[in-house]
C-alpha cells in the first residue's frame, strides 16, 4: 500500500517557502515589475533610504580611506597615463577651437541654431545594486526633484544610463553596461551607426551594420536614438572592427563615463522621441529575408505575393514593454 | 528560552540583516577592489542559520532574500528562493560543521559560490540575463572569496550578538 514519504518539519517549511518564492516570481514577472511588486519596492525603498543615507554618511570616511589606500598602488601608472592624456588633449583643444570656428561659420551660412542646452538635475549616487549582477545605482533625487522614468543620466565623461524607477526621494538608474541594455550609437569620426550592447563588467559590444565602415581604436561613439539627446558620448572603441561571416561588424568598446566609480551625476530633463523609439525597435528586429529558390507551384502563384519569405528573428519578441527597446531589466 | 531573550534575538537578527543590506549597498559603492563587493547579506544568513532553530533560520533566509529583492530590480522572490536554500543547507550541514571548525572557511566559500550561482541560473531562467554578463565567473568567485575573508569577523560577532558561544550546543538558542 502506498504511503506518503515522511518529510521532517524543516524540509516541509523549506518546500513551502520555495513554493511561495516561485509564486512571487511568477506574479512579479506577469506584472512586469509593476502591480503589487512595484508598490512594495517603492515603499521599501522609501523606508530604506534614510537608513542608507545614515550608513552612507557614517561609512564614507572609511570607504574613502580604503579607496585611497587601493589607489596608491596605481598612482604611478595613472600619473604617466594622465601626462600623455594632457598632451593629447592640448592638441585636440587646438583642433577643436579651429573646428568650432568653422562650425559657427557654417551654421551662420545655413541659418541653423545650435541645440539649446538641456536642463539637468544634479544628484549624488546613494547606493549600488545588491549583487554583482545588479547593474543599477540609486541616486538621491526623485520625483520631488522633477525626475521621471526614462530620463538620461550622464556624468562628466558621457552617458551613464537611464532612470528606470522613481520614488519621491530617490531614483534607480540602469547603467549602460547592463546586459539588457542596447543603445543606438553613431561613430563621431565617420557618422556610421551601430548598436552598443552592455555585457556587465566586460567591455561593451558594438555592432556596425555597414560592413564597409571602418572602426578604429579610440573612435568615440555618441548617442543616436530617440531615448537620449543626440551626440552624448557613450563609449570609446577598444579595437578595430573586424569583419565576420555575418551581416555586421563586431568590436568592443568601453564606456566614456566612469560607470563603476560614479559619485555625482546629472539627470537630463529630456522627453523621449516616441516616433524615434518605434523606428529603433523596428531596426533592432529586422526580418530575415530568405530568397525563395524554388518557383511557386502552378496554381499557387499569386502576383500579389512576394518571392521572399519574411521570418521574424524571434529575438526581442515580446520585449520592450517599456517601449525602450531594452529587454527586461 | 524566556520571552525577553527571544525578542532580543529577533531584534538582533532583523537589525543585522538591515544593517548588512545597507552596508552592502553603500560602503561598497566606491570601494570595490577588483570591481566587486562581498555578499554580506548572504554571509549574515549563514551566520544566523548556524545557531537559530531550523524553521526560524529558514524564515530568516527568506526574509533577508525578500529584502534584497525589494531593493533591486530582480524578480520578486529570486533572492528569497536563493537565501532560503542557503539557510536550509546550513541547517542540514551545521552538525558536522560544529565538530570541525577548520571546515568553516571552505563551507562559507562553497555556500557563497553555490548561492550566487543559483541566483545567476534562476535569474537567467526567469529572463534576467544574469549569465549574459561576460564577467559572471568573476561575479561569483570574487564576492565568495570576500565572504571567506570576512568570515573570521562576521561569524563570531553575530554569534556573540545572539548571546551564544561556539562551544555551546548551538540549536538551543
Amino acid at each position: 500500500m502506498w504511503r506518503p514519504t515522511s518529510v521532517d518539519r524543516p524540509t516541509g517549511v523549506f518546500i513551502g517557502l520555495i513554493i511561495v518564492s516561485l509564486v512571487l516570481i511568477t506574479v512579479d514577472l506577469r506584472a512586469s515589475g509593476a502591480g503589487i511588486g512595484g508598490t512594495l519596492r517603492e515603499g521599501v525603498q522609501d523606508v530604506f533610504t534614510p537608513v542608507q543615507r545614515v550608513v552612507s554618511v557614517g561609512t564614507r570616511p572609511v570607504a574613502e580611506f580604503l579607496e585611497d589606500l587601493s589607489d596608491i598602488f596605481s598612482l604611478r601608472g595613472e600619473n604617466r597615463r594622465l601626462r600623455d592624456e594632457v598632451i593629447a588633449l592640448e592638441r585636440e583643444l587646438v583642433e577643436a577651437k579651429s573646428l568650432q570656428t568653422r562650425v559657427g561659420e557654417l551654421e551662420a551660412i545655413l541659418g541653423l541654431e545650435p541645440p539649446a542646452e538641456l536642463d539637468s538635475i544634479v544628484a549624488q549616487v546613494l547606493a549600488v545594486g545588491v549583487s554583482e549582477f545588479d547593474h543599477s545605482r540609486v541616486i538621491d533625487r526623485g520625483r520631488s526633484a522633477g525626475i521621471t522614468v526614462d530620463m538620461p543620466v550622464v556624468d562628466e565623461g558621457g552617458l551613464v544610463g537611464r532612470v528606470i524607477s522613481v520614488t519621491d526621494e530617490v531614483s534607480r538608474v540602469q547603467l549602460i553596461t547592463d546586459p539588457s541594455v542596447r543603445v543606438a550609437v553613431r561613430v563621431d569620426r565617420t557618422g556610421e551607426t551601430g548598436v552598443l550592447t552592455g555585457r556587465g563588467s566586460a567591455p561593451m559590444v558594438l555592432e556596425m551594420f555597414n560592413t564597409d565602415a571602418a572602426v578604429v581604436e579610440g573612435d568615440t561613439l555618441s548617442t543616436a536614438d530617440g531615448r537620449f539627446p543626440a551626440g552624448i558620448p557613450v563609449a570609446r572603441v577598444l579595437e578595430p572592427a573586424r569583419s565576420e561571416v555575418s551581416f555586421s561588424l563586431r568590436t568592443t568598446a568601453e564606456p566614456t563615463a566612469q560607470v563603476t566609480r560614479i559619485d555625482f551625476v546629472r539627470v537630463l530633463v529630456f522627453t523621449r522621441d516616441e516616433a524615434g523609439i518605434q523606428d529603433l525597435e523596428d531596426l533592432e528586429r529586422p526580418p530575415i529575408i530568405i530568397p525563395s529558390d524554388e518557383p511557386p507551384a502552378e496554381g499557387e502563384s499569386d502576383e500579389g505575393l512576394p518571392t521572399e519569405t519574411s521570418i521574424p528573428t524571434g529575438e526581442g519578441e515580446g520585449e520592450g514593454t517599456t517601449g525602450t527597446g531594452e529587454e527586461g531589466g | 528560552m524566556n520571552t525577553t531573550l527571544k525578542y532580543r534575538r529577533a531584534v538582533v537578527v532583523v537589525g543585522s540583516i538591515i544593517l548588512a543590506a545597507a552596508l552592502q549597498t553603500t560602503l561598497f559603492l566606491r570601494f570595490r577592489p577588483f570591481d566587486a563587493a562581498p555578499a554580506l547579506v548572504m554571509l549574515v544568513v549563514i551566520a544566523f542559520a548556524r545557531h537559530l532553530p531550523a524553521e526560524f533560520a529558514l524564515f530568516t533566509g527568506f526574509s533577508a532574500g525578500l529584502l534584497e529583492d525589494l531593493l533591486s530590480q530582480s524578480a520578486l522572490g529570486l533572492w528569497a528562493l536563493t537565501l532560503t536554500t542557503v539557510a536550509y543547507l546550513v541547517v542540514r550541514i551545521r552538525d558536522r560543521l560544529e565538530e570541525d571548525f577548520s571546515l568553516l572557511a571552505p563551507f562559507v566559500f562553497g555556500l557563497s559560490v553555490g548561492g550566487i550561482t543559483l541566483f545567476a541560473v534562476l535569474g537567467t531562467i526567469f529572463g534576467e540575463k544574469t549569465l549574459a554578463d561576460a564577467g559572471f565567473l568573476r561575479n561569483i568567485l570574487v564576492p565568495s572569496l570576500y565572504n571567506v575573508a570576512l568570515t573570521g569577523l562576521v561569524l563570531p560577532l553575530l554569534t556573540w550578538a545572539l548571546g551564544v558561544s561556539d562551544k555551546q550546543n548551538p540549536y538551543q538558542v
